[in-house]
């Protein structure tokens, strides 16, 4: 019988199919389940020109962009929840440094599933009478024939690459998610299903045997993962629900040091520059730090 | 004598008292602390006072998805949209759903850093879009509060900057320019229906559309109201009545029952 194919690899060897002016989706939501260790990585090599489609993004897109990485936002959300506003987003836009497509937040959500359903648009009537249609020309506008009543026209998502990070998968790309799914988990299914392209961080790779008893929780079949990569603790300082929290501290630490660029640089250069690997990362962040943000229990919930 | 009372409890109770029986309410994610305490934790006070007092059977929709949580046992300051505690934290229902498309949700409460004599909200920028003075967090979910929802409750905390005859950005529609223009937008309903600061209460003239006045707070001057309101339009009326000031029942609830620990409201 022929064998499998492997689709597991390096974080550095999934991250080098990111070429430069790719389009691509980062996974998570908020302060929640991105995979920052995919994030630092694409920040290490120097990509450049990136056109990030998203959501409700946090420090993921903030670092990204003060990293020079990023070209053009398309986003509804980009801001730290209690920590405030995103300092590096909030610096290039206001010097004009990076182009921006908006959209309301059920909006950009629903542009993923209009690319998982194979459809090339949609319509909305929740963004009428708002500025967004005046400075995003791919928003339209047209009267339904049906109702005759006034709608916008919303192009679906259509990423070119889309990066999740996940509890658990196999070497095979296999992708499982935990039974009861909160918004950013079934936010990730559903831009796992509207790319060809899938790139998943997992924290832990299991045996395929494994997979095979849990097969209600393969929600992502290999057929649709193009790389898998092992990288525990690969969302920190952003949450993987039910595993760990925020770092909240860290991710203060973060929104202060940000606000200048000097602060921001230092950040880079010790937590992104500073160290060659994840596994580097971790140590440097600490055990006992990432010991605290655990939540044994929490895949019960 | 009567109790004495925090502005956010006033700002709580002045909630609760324009929440009405079998509604849906709903809050989403606020950013920055002193957002949080307005946005998040002050209305989930008022509106468990409604449930208590007068809409038993009023859902809440809590960093919307958690259905009517039991409000004393709340595990978070509401940091949060989507914490591990918050998973644990009891509720009748866990809605996967906006409640907004088919008009489900009653009353949204939002947040702005500019709202303008029309009630027209803006959470996106300061100055010109492309070369801002200042880059705030985006849209994210005000155009749906402002358009999907029957109405909208605005809370700020009451600065004068935050009040402008006309704002840099439209994220979320109030009247746009005057009567009729909601309509002419094609918005399928909503809007806002009123203003709640540590000050006062402002709605909207029924006709003309624009801000006006309604209640100041217990111990707040005119004067002071008027200092620190930006608007130029004629927004006083002849004669200023005073917000409804929580009773000691209504503070008891609030202090015993909703919030015991004070994680909601500092006391």
């Amino acid at each position: 019988m022929p064998e499998l194919k492997e689709k597991v690899c390096p974080l550095s060897e999934a991250a080098s199919l990111i070429k430069d002016g790719a389009r691509i989706h980062i996974g998570g939501f908020s302060v929640h389940n991105h995979p920052m260790a995919f994030v630092y990585e694409l920040i290490r090599r120097g990509v450049k020109d990136l056109t990030l489609v998203g959501h409700v993004s946090s420090n993921e897109v903030d670092i990204l962009v003060g990293a020079g990485c990023v070209k053009k936002v398309e986003i509804s959300y980009v801001g730290l929840e209690e920590h405030g506003l995103a300092p590096n987003y909030r610096r290039a836009v206001e010097r004009g440094q990076i182009e921006l497509e908006e959209y309301s937040e059920p909006v950009a959500f629903e542009r993923f599933a209009c690319s998982s359903r194979g459809q090339s648009f949609f319509t909305t009537q929740e963004m009428l009478g708002t500025d967004i249609p005046k400075y995003n020309p791919k928003i339209k506008e047209m009267i339904s024939p049906y109702n005759g009543q006034k709608y916008n026209l919303v192009p679906a998502a259509d990423p070119d690459w889309v990066i999740l990070h996940a509890p658990m998968g196999d070497k095979y790309g296999n992708v499982l998610f935990f039974e009861r799914k909160q918004l950013p988990e079934q936010l990730d299914v559903t831009a796992g299903q509207s790319c060809d392209k899938v790139i998943v961080t997992v924290e832990q790779i299991i045996s395929r045997d494994r997979v095979m008893g849990l097969s209600h929780l393969n929600i992502l079949p290999r057929f649709r993962t193009t790389a898998i990569v092992e990288a525990p603790y690969g969302a920190h300082p952003s949450s993987c629900i039910k595993l760990y929290d925020q770092d909240r501290e860290h991710m203060g630490m973060y929104a202060r040091m940000s606000r200048a660029p000097e602060g921001f640089k230092e950040y880079l250069d010790k937590y992104v520059y500073g160290v060659k690997s994840h596994m580097e990362y971790l140590n440097l962040i600490g055990i006992e730090t990432l010991l605290k943000l655990r939540v044994v229990g929490g895949t019960l919930a | 004598m009567s109790l004495k009372y925090t502005a956010y409890e006033a700002m709580a109770v002045a909630i609760c008292h324009e929440l009405n029986d079998r509604e849906n309410w709903f809050i989403g994610l606020a950013t920055g602390d002193a957002t949080i305490q307005i946005l998040s934790r002050v209305p989930i006070v008022g509106m468990c006072l409604a449930q208590l007092t007068h809409a038993p059977n009023s859902f809440m929709a809590v960093a919307g998805w958690l259905m009517n949580p039991v409000v004393n046992e709340i595990p978070t300051t509401m940091e949060s949209e989507f914490g591990t505690a918050l998973q644990f934290w009891r509720c009748e229902s866990r809605a996967t759903a906006y409640l907004a498309a088919r008009g489900e949700c009653d009353v949204g409460f939002g947040s702005a850093a500019q709202i303008d004599k029309y009630g027209n909200c803006n959470i996106v920028c300061i100055g010109n879009y492309y070369r801002p003075k200042i880059r705030l967090i985006g849209p994210i979910n005000q155009p749906g509060h402002f358009s999907l929802f029957k109405r909208e409750f605005i809370i700020v905390d009451h600065e004068k900057r935050n009040f402008v005859d006309k704002v840099d950005f439209v994220s979320g529609v109030g009247y746009l320019d005057g009567p009729g223009a909601r309509e002419k937008a094609g918005l399928p309903r909503g809007g806002p229906c009123l203003i709640l600061t540590d000050k006062c209460i402002f709605d909207f003239d029924p006709e003309a559309k624009l801000v006006r006045l309604r209640s100041i707070h217990p111990g707040v001057t005119l004067q002071d109201v008027i200092a620190n309101t930006g608007y130029t339009h004629d927004w006083v009326p002849d004669k200023v009545s005073e917000t409804l000031p929580p009773t000691d029942e209504e503070l008891r609830l609030i202090r015993e029952v909703i919030d015991p620990r004070a994680v909601l409201i500092p006391r």
